[in-house]
C-alpha cells in the first residue's frame, strides 16, 4: 500500500473563504474593543469578501475561480509575473526564444567594448543539427583581407550607385515602432560607424534624417509618406524624397517575415498629428495597409511597379519578401528577365518573425526560414541567370557575426540586423515591443521611458557593436581561408539535414 | 485608455473632497481632532488616515484611478465603519455635511472602480 503526500486544494481553498469571513469577524470585534487600528485590517478583509462573493456567484468567466475563490487567484498572479521569475531565475542561459541570455549577453558585451573571451567550451548545442562555420587548414593572414565593398545599382551602371562598406546594415524599424530617442540613437551611431540604416515603413523619415546617416528608403503596401489619399502611389512625393542626399536607396517592401502575406490596421486612436504628418494620413479615420501592393497584382504589375519605382526615384531600388512559394518566385524571375526590369537587390526575409508585432500563428507558422530561404532564392537566380543584376540582403535573426557569416555563404551578399542594434541599445527583451511599455525607452513614446534613453552614450554602443561586429568577422575570415567575404561559399558551411546548398561551384555577383 | 467625462468627474469630485478632508486632518482642524481622540487615534492615527486621504486623491488624479478608488473605497469604509461602532451619526449641522460627503466620495469611488477595474494590478484582468 503506497501513500502519497498530497495537498488537497479545494479543502485549502474552502477553508481559506471560511477564514476570510472569521478574520473579518475578528478583527471587527478587536476594532471595536481594543483598538480601532484593527478596523485597518476590517476593511481589508471587508473588501476581499466582496471580492470572493462576485467571483464566486456573478462571473461566469473564470471557472477557477468560480470553483475556488480568493486561493485561485495566486494562479493568476504566479502566471502574470512568470515570465519576469523565469527569465531572471529559473530559465537557463541557453533556453529562452528569440534570444537566449547567452546570445544576448554577448551583444551587450560587444556594445560595451568588453572582452567577449569564455572557457570550457561552448555553452550551445554543437552537434550535426546545427548549422557551423568550416575553418580552413590554410588560414590567411589578416594582413592580406581585403575591405569589404558591395555596390548596389551599378549592374544598371546608374550615377546613384550606392557601395556599402560593411556587410551588416540596420534592418528596418520605422518611428512609430521605435520612439524617438531609439531611432536618434541607432541612426547617430549608423552615421558615426558608415553604415546605412533601413527606415522602415513609417512615412517620411523626420526623426532618421536628423543625424545624417545614410538612408534605405522603404515603402510598405501602405507606401506612408509617399501615397495618394487612395493608397496607390504618389509619384511626385517619391521623386522628392528620394532627391533627399541621405535617402540612397529605395525597398519596396512585397511581405515581412513576422507576418508573411498579411497586412495591417492603423487605428486612428494612434495617429497623432506627428504620424498623420509623417505617413501622410488623415487623422481621425483608421488607415488600412492591404496584404499586398495596389498595384501588384500579378507577376507582370510587380515587375512593372518595381520599374516605375526605379524611374522616378533615380536610386538603386529592390524588393523585400520572406519567401513562400518558390515557383511564384520563378514565375516573378522570369517576368523580370521577359520586361528586363531586374531590381537592384532583393532582401530575403527569415519567417522567424522580427521587431514587427504580428499575430502568433503567422509568427510561428508562415514563411521559410532564412537558411532554408536563402539557398533557394540564390539558386532560382542563379538558374535565370540574373544573380549577377542584383544584390541579395539577407535579414532574420543575424545578430552575431558567425551568424552572419552563414548568410554570406548561403547566398548573401550583406546582411541586416534589427534585433542585434535594440540589444545594443540596451534591449532586456522584455517582449512589450507592441504595448508602448517597453521598460528600456526602445519602443515607446512614453517620455518617461524613453528619458533614459541616452541618444548620445547609447549612439557609441551601436558603434561599438559593429566595430566588435567587423572583428569577429576579420578574425572568422581569416581562420575559414578566405581574404574576403565575398569569396564565401556553401563549401564554408556544414549544412544540418534539411538545408539544400546552392549549386556548388557557381558564382555570385 | 479614454474615459467618458463622468468617470473623470467622479475621480475629480472624490479627490478634491479627499484633498480638503486630508489637509483639515494635517492642519489639527478641531473637529477631525476631536474624532480622532473619541477613536483613541490622536495624532498618529490622524496623520496616518490624512497621509491614506491624500493618496487616494493624487492616485484618482492620475493613470492609476482604479488603484485611488480602491484606497478610497477602504477609507471610506473605515469611516462608516467608526460612525457606526463609536460616532454614532449627528443629524443635524456640520453632522449632515459630513454625511453627505462621505456617501458622496463611496458612491464616487465605487463608480470609478466598477467603470476601471479592468485597470487594477493583478486581479484586473478577471474582474
Amino acid at each position: 500500500m503506497s501513500a502519497t503526500l498530497a495537498v488537497d486544494l479545494e479543502k485549502v481553498s474552502r477553508t481559506a473563504n471560511v477564514a476570510i469571513v472569521v478574520f473579518f469577524a475578528a478583527f471587527g470585534a478587536a476594532g471595536t474593543f481594543l483598538s480601532f487600528y484593527f478596523h485597518f485590517l476590517t476593511v481589508a478583509f471587508f473588501l476581499m469578501i466582496l471580492l470572493n462573493l462576485y467571483w464566486r456567484h456573478f462571473q461566469t468567466s473564470h471557472t477557477l475561480l468560480a470553483n475556488f475563490g480568493f486561493l485561485a487567484q495566486i494562479r493568476y498572479i504566479s502566471e502574470s509575473v512568470g515570465p519576469e521569475f523565469r527569465q531572471y531565475l529559473f530559465a537557463s542561459d541557453t533556453e529562452e526564444r528569440p534570444f537566449s541570455r547567452v546570445e544576448r549577453a554577448e551583444v551587450y558585451r560587444k556594445a560595451k567594448g568588453i572582452d567577449s573571451s569564455s572557457a570550457f567550451g561552448s555553452l550551445l548545442t554543437y552537434d550535426r543539427s546545427e548549422m557551423k562555420l568550416r575553418h580552413s587548414l590554410y588560414p590567411v593572414d589578416k594582413a592580406q583581407m581585403e575591405p569589404f565593398d558591395v555596390a548596389v545599382g551599378a549592374a544598371r551602371g546608374l550615377a546613384t550607385t550606392y557601395r556599402i562598406k560593411r556587410p551588416v546594415m540596420i534592418s528596418a524599424m520605422s518611428f512609430g515602432a521605435l520612439g524617438s530617442n531609439a531611432v536618434r540613437a541607432l541612426a547617430r551611431g549608423a552615421a558615426a560607424a558608415g553604415v546605412p540604416m533601413n527606415t522602415g515603413e513609417g512615412g517620411y523619415p523626420k526623426h532618421h534624417l536628423v543625424e545624417g546617416c545614410d538612408l534605405i528608403f522603404q515603402m510598405g503596401t501602405a507606401k506612408f509618406g509617399v501615397r495618394t489619399e487612395g493608397g496607390r502611389l504618389d509619384d511626385g512625393k517619391l521623386a522628392a524624397l528620394a532627391a533627399l542626399d541621405p535617402i540612397k536607396m529605395i525597398e519596396i517592401k512585397l511581405s515581412q517575415g513576422a507576418k508573411p502575406g498579411k497586412g495591417g490596421l492603423l487605428p486612428k486612436e494612434k495617429i497623432t498629428a506627428e504620424i498623420a504628418e509623417l505617413r501622410g494620413v488623415p487623422m481621425g479615420r483608421d488607415v488600412i495597409s492591404p496584404a499586398h501592393h495596389l498595384e501588384c497584382v500579378d507577376a507582370s504589375s510587380t515587375v512593372a511597379f518595381i520599374g516605375r519605382v526605379q524611374r522616378v526615384s533615380g536610386l538603386p531600388t529592390g524588393i523585400k519578401f520572406c519567401l513562400g512559394r518558390p515557383d511564384e518566385l520563378r514565375e516573378l524571375v522570369a517576368e523580370m528577365k521577359r520586361q528586363d526590369i531586374v531590381p537592384d537587390f532583393i532582401t530575403v526575409d527569415g519567417g522567424e518573425g522580427g521587431t514587427g508585432a504580428a499575430p502568433k500563428s503567422f509568427m510561428d507558422d508562415m514563411g521559410m526560414p532564412l537558411f532554408a530561404a536563402l539557398p533557394e532564392t540564390h539558386r532560382i537566380l542563379q538558374e535565370a541567370g540574373v544573380r549577377d543584376r542584383l544584390v541579395i540582403f539577407a535579414s532574420g535573426k543575424l545578430i552575431s557575426a558567425g551568424m552572419q557569416l552563414k548568410a554570406l555563404s548561403l547566398g548573401a551578399d550583406v546582411t541586416y540586423s534589427a534585433r542585434g542594434f535594440l540589444l545594443a541599445l540596451g534591449c532586456i527583451q522584455a517582449l512589450q515591443c507592441n504595448r508602448n511599455t517597453c521598460p528600456v525607452g526602445i519602443t515607446t513614446h512614453h517620455q518617461h521611458l524613453q528619458s533614459g534613453l541616452d541618444v548620445e552614450a547609447k549612439s557609441q554602443r551601436v558603434v561599438n557593436y559593429i566595430e566588435a561586429l567587423h572583428h569577429d568577422h576579420v578574425e572568422l575570415l581569416a581562420a575559414m581561408g578566405r581574404s574576403s567575404a565575398r569569396e564565401l561559399t556553401e563549401i564554408n558551411v556544414s549544412l544540418p539535414a534539411g538545408v539544400s546548398a546552392p549549386s556548388p561551384g557557381q558564382e555570385r555577383s | 485608455m479614454k474615459h467618458p467625462k463622468i468617470t473623470r468627474a467622479a475621480q475629480g469630485v472624490a479627490a478634491l473632497i479627499l484633498l480638503i478632508a486630508s489637509g483639515m486632518k494635517f492642519v489639527g482642524e478641531p473637529g477631525s481632532v476631536e474624532v480622532f481622540v473619541e477613536l483613541g487615534m490622536e495624532p498618529t492615527g490622524r496623520y496616518l488616515i490624512a497621509c491614506i486621504e491624500l493618496s487616494a486623491s493624487l492616485l484618482l488624479l492620475s493613470p492609476y484611478a482604479a488603484l485611488g478608488s480602491v484606497v478610497a473605497l477602504s477609507v471610506m469604509c473605515g469611516a462608516v465603519i467608526a460612525h457606526v461602532s463609536q460616532l454614532g451619526f449627528a443629524l443635524s449641522g456640520d453632522g449632515v455635511m459630513q454625511l453627505g460627503l462621505l456617501a458622496s466620495v463611496l458612491t464616487c469611488s465605487i463608480y470609478v472602480l466598477i467603470a476601471r477595474r479592468s485597470e487594477l494590478p493583478f486581479i484586473g484582468e478577471n474582474l
